[in-house]
């Protein structure tokens, strides 16, 4: 599998990480091609579901990011998110599925390079650990 | 009648496999379910308490046909199933759903309705059914047409007498495929006696059964009564009760696919579940929980008799073992002749 | 106790302090019991407690879509410390109000899992049982055989440390006023210790026992929603067969959804027709909202749970820096 690549969701906040990875296109930044995004309203909207889904059809990694701490265009969405993040990682690593493949990041509006690190960093780590098979539902 | 000794049963075994895909209750972890077996060791022959073998002719989810690109795959055949050493509870059940799957029809005189998926194992199986020396508390076979060592819908009826097995064929095709093994040997007359002291034992652990006349009486009466509202305030609506019932049939369709393949499947349902009744527009005609509890005992005992003339209950008592409040079909049936 | 606790009812009754009790009787089988619900004085003398009252009663307060309780009616429910916990919750989340409430403790000592004693006793049929202390005599047709009571005990007992309702307004005896000296989150910790790959295994394994009828669901007093996300149509969440990632997915995103709000009373588990270990994750999450967020479901009315509320200057070690 050596031309294998993988792919990754990247949910990303409406008001900054959204912008964030505009700002990251506009200004011309490399960064792989690899993650398909998905834009919501902001971090707090992120249920749980959203992730296990992404796995169960095939994604090998998912990508949520939001607005920094106190950034939240409605004030407090993050901190809620933040909360949920804090458990669903854990119960994954939990039921034997590795914790890398499943990341969490703040990126406003104005860091356009730190989108590019942040997908650099994910894609390299999911390609580390390789093709996801564990969650995958065969048809 | 022919005799297979307990240490003999491998040998039968292996004629069986010829023809036949063996079922036969096998022990995994706490459970007994059945399962496909290879060698005798792995039969669990004692334990009364196994889970029910719907699952073998009515899966919780077969696929009804596959598809990819836009070719269409239907599902292969595969070889004749034996089951072995289901109880007369289980084998009653499975002539009970052959009425809906295997011979439906609209009105008399109608063609026959047959369930391609449902015939095609069901029609070539053989049923072994090994009669109950012991009943449990649970049971109440005897309170529905069934019995301890009913052979409605078994093609072998099994007796254990504790050396061994004597088995008896029931229909046709039983009575063929035990004529044509010859290897063993025939029961003597002690041996059918031993059978009618056995029969005579397991009648008299069964408690006494209700009264049917008046039960019909009643439950035409009991639609608007509040005794629904009582029996059913404690049940929870789960599914336990209906997936492990040897009789409950009812199911729904789904598809599942994924960019340019998929299948689509048949799924155990539930009479219990709000979603069951739910229509497009919203509007749920059993909606609370009564409505739900109330059908399913009036499909079992009033409906499913009405158009086929069964109940639709072979009083194997598994829901009662299951159900997680403790509503218990004999309570139910009491308070119904009571009211 | 089962007097006392007969009179203090009846006499709830006659103080016009209540106006629906419920409780549980005598099941129809040996190791069994069953919800009641008393309306009226008469009914009070069928009431038990004892080490087979294994239902969370409180979820009645929640189920269906007609509520038991309506309009000012106030409702006694007897209550072990787990089922007290859940009252607790109910209030926290506004689905009844404290003062409709009549909060009746009694003194938990731990409930069986038939399951566990069907094991023991090697699936033999059981006709009664009795308790001397620590040892519980099971009797059979032809047969008796005495057990470790601990051993028996639901899994939920074997790590409670709220045996007693935190919360109550009558209480059957007293409350005891030590906590038990138990590691709650020894399974999990023991779980935590295997590959990555053995958890997944086991996981798997234990999961796919599932038949998706939603007992463990439907008996949780935490799951109220009025449409599960498993019955929602449309959009389909997620699908309907016990395929093992649809399964997981149910389970995982079901303890997700009472994460911090969970009590541990393990009804779930004991419903399993199937007996699949299912409080291993509510446990893991439960130790997991314990140690970051210092939250415990259930205990105090005056508190907001854990994922309803929030902290500022958290810690966020698992958001990349």
């Amino acid at each position: 599998m050596s031309d294998w690549q993988p792919k990754i969701l990247a949910i990303l906040c409406n008001w900054c990480s959204y912008a964030g990875a505009d700002l990251a296109g506009v200004s011309r930044l490399q960064y792989p091609p690899n993650i398909r995004v998905v834009r919501i309203p902001c971090s707090g909207r992120v249920d749980p579901l959203f992730i296990m889904k992404a796995f169960q059809t095939g994604y090998d990694g998912v990508l949520v990011s939001g607005c920094h701490p106190g950034d939240c265009h409605y004030l407090s969405g993050n901190y809620f998110a933040r909360r949920k993040f804090a458990v669903i990682k854990p119960l994954m690593e939990f039921i034997g599925l590795e914790p890398d493949r499943l990341q969490f990041s703040w990126v406003s509006a104005g860091e356009g390079e730190r989108f590019s690190e942040v997908v650099t960093k994910v894609t390299k780590d999911i390609q580390k650990i390789g093709p996801i098979t564990k969650m995958v539902k065969g048809v | 009648m022919i005799k297979i000794e307990k240490n003999k049963f491998d040998e039968f075994l292996e004629i069986l496999k010829k023809e036949y895909n063996v079922f036969a209750p096998k022990k995994e972890g706490a459970q007994t379910s059945f399962k496909e077996i290879k060698f005798a060791k792995d039969i669990e022959f004692n334990n009364i308490n196994t889970k029910i073998p719907k699952e073998i002719f009515f899966p919780q989810a077969e696929e009804l046909f596959m598809y990819k690109d836009s070719k269409i795959e239907n599902i292969e055949k595969k070889k004749a199933i034996a089951v072995w050493g289901v109880r007369p509870c289980s084998a009653k059940s499975f002539i009970l759903i052959d009425k809906i799957f295997g011979r439906a029809k609209q009105k008399p005189g109608d063609k026959n309705f047959e369930d391609p998926l449902w015939k095609t194992k069901y029609d070539d199986s053989l049923v072994f059914t090994i009669g109950c020396n012991t009943p449990a508390s649970t049971c109440f076979c005897n309170w529905v047409d069934c019995g301890p060592f009913d052979s409605t819908g078994s093609d072998v009826m099994v007796y254990d007498d504790g050396n061994g097995f004597l088995l008896e064929g029931i229909s046709k095709k039983g009575i063929k495929f035990l004529s044509d093994i010859k290897d063993f040997e025939e029961s003597n007359d002690k041996d059918r006696q031993n059978i009618e002291v056995l029969k005579n034992i397991a009648e008299t652990m069964l408690s006494k059964p209700i009264d049917k006349d008046l039960l019909k009486v009643k439950i035409d009466k009991s639609w608007n009564h509040s005794i629904w509202d009582e029996m059913s305030a404690k049940c929870i609506n789960c599914g336990a009760c209906t997936y492990n019932c040897p009789t409950c049939h009812c199911f729904d369709i789904q598809d599942e696919g994924k960019s340019n393949k998929g299948k689509r499947i048949r799924l155990w349902d539930s009479c219990m579940f709000p979603d069951f009744t739910n229509e497009a527009s919203g509007h749920n005609p059993r909606d609370l929980s009564k409505d739900r509890f109330r059908q399913r005992f009036m499909h079992k005992f009033k409906y499913f008799p009405e158009n086929n003339g069964d109940y639709l209950c072979t009083g194997c008592g598994k829901c009662i073992q299951v159900c997680p409040v403790n509503v218990d079909v004999r309570d139910v049936l009491n308070k119904i002749i009571e009211f | 106790m089962v007097k006392e606790l007969q009179e203090k009812v009846k006499q709830l009754f006659k103080d016009k302090k209540v106006d629906m009790v419920i409780g549980w009787r005598k099941g129809s089988l040996p190791l069994s019991s069953s919800p009641l619900f008393i309306n009226k004085i008469e009914d009070v003398d069928n009431l038990i407690f004892d080490e087979t009252c294994q239902n969370n009663l409180a979820v009645y307060i929640t189920k269906d879509k007609r509520r038991l309780v309506k309009d000012g009616k106030k409702i006694g429910v007897i209550v072990k410390g787990c089922d007290a916990r859940s009252l607790v919750l109910y209030c926290v989340e506004k689905q009844i109000k404290r003062e409709n409430l009549v909060i009746i403790g009694v003194p938990c000592k731990g409930v069986f899992d038939k399951r566990k004693v069907m094991e023991q006793v090697d699936n033999k049929e059981v006709l009664g049982f009795s308790v001397n202390g620590k040892e519980v005599t099971i009797k059979g047709q032809e047969f008796e055989k005495t057990l470790d009571k601990f051993e028996i005990a639901s899994d939920s007992c074997q790590s409670c440390v709220y045996p007693d309702a935190p919360v109550f307004d009558e209480f059957i005896t007293e409350p005891r006023k030590e906590k038990p000296d138990i590691d709650e989150f020894a399974k999990v910790d023991k779980f935590e210790e295997l590959s990555l790959d053995d958890r997944w295994k086991k996981i798997t394994d234990e999961y796919s026992k599932c038949v998706r009828c939603y007992a463990c669901r439907n008996v949780c007093p935490s799951c109220y929603c009025n449409v599960c996300f498993v019955d929602q149509n449309d959009p389909q969440w997620i699908g309907k067969s016990p395929e093992i990632t649809d399964t997981i997915i149910f389970h995982l995103i079901r303890n997700l959804h009472v994460a911090g709000r969970c009590v541990e009373c393990g009804a779930c588990a004991r419903a399993c027709p199937e007996g699949i270990d299912l409080l291993l994750l509510n446990k893991k999450i439960t130790k997991e909202i314990k140690e970051r967020f210092g939250y415990t479901a259930g205990i105090n009315i005056d508190e907001k749970p854990a994922m309803q509320s929030y902290c500022e200057n958290e810690k966020q070690d698992f958001i990349m820096g």
